[in-house]
């Protein structure tokens, strides 16, 4: 389990420390289920960090067991796969994208914004 | 009941017998074969680098078991039952394929490559399945000689002394089998056969050369003392290299010369052959230029499939050097071994061959297959051998 600390980065930003960066292994997926509904942290081959909501849009899987490919991650269960960068979605059965939140590290420690738009849930999953 | 067979022949008895014609075309025993054999020894089940990249996956039958072998991102190759562990579907269909995940088709239960459950549906929902335990069920895996061996059974046997020990205390020290680096070769040509017939048939046909003068023109032409009636393979497991011909250059249908020699072999090694049997179901057979390896996989009691693998050093294979005539030599042998093979099945269960048959001298030692055959069927009652 990650522990979620709240942590100021700047005067401005609050952000969320999420995890270390050596909690994370190129080319897969940390889920983060401290926050609801859960982020999927991921660390790319290339070093980059992203993060999005861990919540497949069209039932409920976790992203951050898909496969990462080109900055994108595919769904574990069926083929949808969605953008690291945009969380757009490429092809069903996902209709709907996922969101995206910002993504700042330093001193190894990754820091997550969380977005404040509306997630884009599965039937059946529901913020607590 | 089994009968108990004389440690030396009795004065003037040339023969001794084989087991009942009922060995080779009982189900029942076959299944006994296939519990106590073949699902608790190390099989040889393919070439490593037939999976290549991470993803790559292939399903082979071991005993009565279809089984997975994937290669991994990280892990390296590894080997599980095909069997979904939630409502027990086929994960994997179709015989080969490269995926990212192994998911059953049926509920959508997906396994990462390294066998752990990864994801369900609603199994976020479901915090405390946990995802080692409902992963595939895995098979214990080793790689040697270039080739995946995997053991079914719970505790295998150790592989390093009943494999690994076993080929090179036969080879010998000098004339080891680790001087042909059968692990940097790779594959030059695969051909399956479909066999007709019993897999006791094809090892002990493969463990001696009484037949070879008659059916093997060709093996007999390059290796002359073929006609004597003697094996590579000895009494005692003792492995003798077989001469080539005087006028022989290479081990190729016509005799004419193979391609470039491996490098490390011993003196001793240069213009022989060499067989050896890895039971219950490999074949190694090494030359000067090239190694042949089989692989047997029993259908039942009277249908074997048989993969025979040509392996050549890597610059024979880049530079497309030629090796048809290498090939068509074992070829033609296996060929013709398994037509043999076929033509002696349907008699197995005639009632003239209902006492079983005879071993002439140069043929004894295939005694010491059949009583290994005897001590590995535990349920002996099961044997009326």
């Amino acid at each position: 389990m990650v522990m979620l600390v709240r942590w100021a980065v700047t005067s401005t930003d609050m952000s969320l420390k999420v995890c270390s960066i050596d909690d994370l292994r190129p080319g897969e997926g940390l889920r983060i289920d401290s926050i609801n509904p859960p982020i999927a942290v991921f660390l790319t081959e290339d070093g980059e960090v992203y993060a999005i909501d861990d919540t497949c849009t069209h039932q409920d899987a976790s992203l951050s067991a898909g496969w990462v490919e080109d900055c994108r991650v595919e769904c574990p269960l069926h083929e949808s796969t969605f953008s690291l960068v945009t969380g757009q979605v490429d092809q069903p059965p996902a209709k709907k994208g996922v969101r995206t939140h910002q993504v700042h590290v330093s001193g190894g420690a990754v820091y997550v914004e969380l977005s404040t738009a509306a997630p884009n849930l599965p039937p059946g999953v529901i913020v607590a | 009941m089994i009968i108990d067979h004389l440690e030396e022949p009795l004065p003037g008895s040339s023969l001794r017998p084989t087991p009942a014609g009922s060995a080779y075309t009982d189900p029942a025993i076959f299944a006994a074969e296939q519990a106590d054999i073949f699902e608790q020894l190390w099989n040889c089940v393919l070439r490593a680098d037939s999976i290549s990249t991470a993803g790559d996956w292939k399903k082979v039958t071991v005993g009565r078991e279809e089984l997975i072998i994937v290669r991994t991102r990280r892990a390296g190759i590894r080997a599980f039952y095909n069997v979904c562990q939630h409502r027990g579907m086929r994960v994997c269909t179709g015989d080969e394929g490269r995926a990212r995940k192994l998911q059953c088709g049926y509920h959508a239960w997906t396994y990462a490559l390294e066998g752990e459950l990864v994801a369900a549906p609603n199994l976020t929902a479901m915090p405390d399945v946990d995802r080692r335990e409902y992963g595939l069920k895995p098979v214990h895996l080793r790689e040697w000689l270039g080739y995946v061996w995997v053991c079914l059974a719970a505790q295998p046997p150790d592989f390093d002394t009943e494999v690994l020990g076993e080929v090179r205390t036969r080879f010998g020290e000098v004339e080891s089998i680790d001087n042909y680096g059968i692990e940097h070769l790779l594959l030059g040509e695969t051909k399956t056969y479909d066999v007709a017939a019993n897999w006791k048939l094809i090892i002990e046909n493969f463990m001696e050369c009484y037949h070879c003068a008659t059916i093997h023109p060709e093996l007999t032409e390059v290796i002359p003392e073929f006609a004597d009636g003697l094996a590579s393979q000895r009494k005692n497991g003792e492995v003798h290299g077989s001469s080539f011909g005087e006028d022989i250059q290479g081990f190729t249908v016509d005799g004419s010369a193979g391609v470039a020699a491996l490098p490390a072999i011993a003196p001793d090694q240069d213009r022989k052959y060499y067989a050896i049997t890895v039971k219950p179901q490999v074949f190694i057979n090494t030359v000067p230029d090239h190694v042949i390896v089989h692989r047997m996989f029993p259908v039942s009691q009277s249908r074997t499939i048989v993969v025979c693998d040509w392996l050549f050093l890597p610059e024979v294979i880049h530079q497309s050097l030629p090796i048809e005539k290498s090939v068509e030599l074992f070829h033609r042998v296996n060929q013709q071994d398994f037509e043999a093979c076929e033509l002696t099945q349907p008699s197995m269960s005639s009632a003239a061959y209902a006492g079983g048959g005879a071993l002439v001298p140069s043929e004894h030692h295939i005694e010491e297959f059949h009583t290994w055959w005897r001590e590995r069927l535990r349920g002996e009652s099961r044997v009326a051998a």
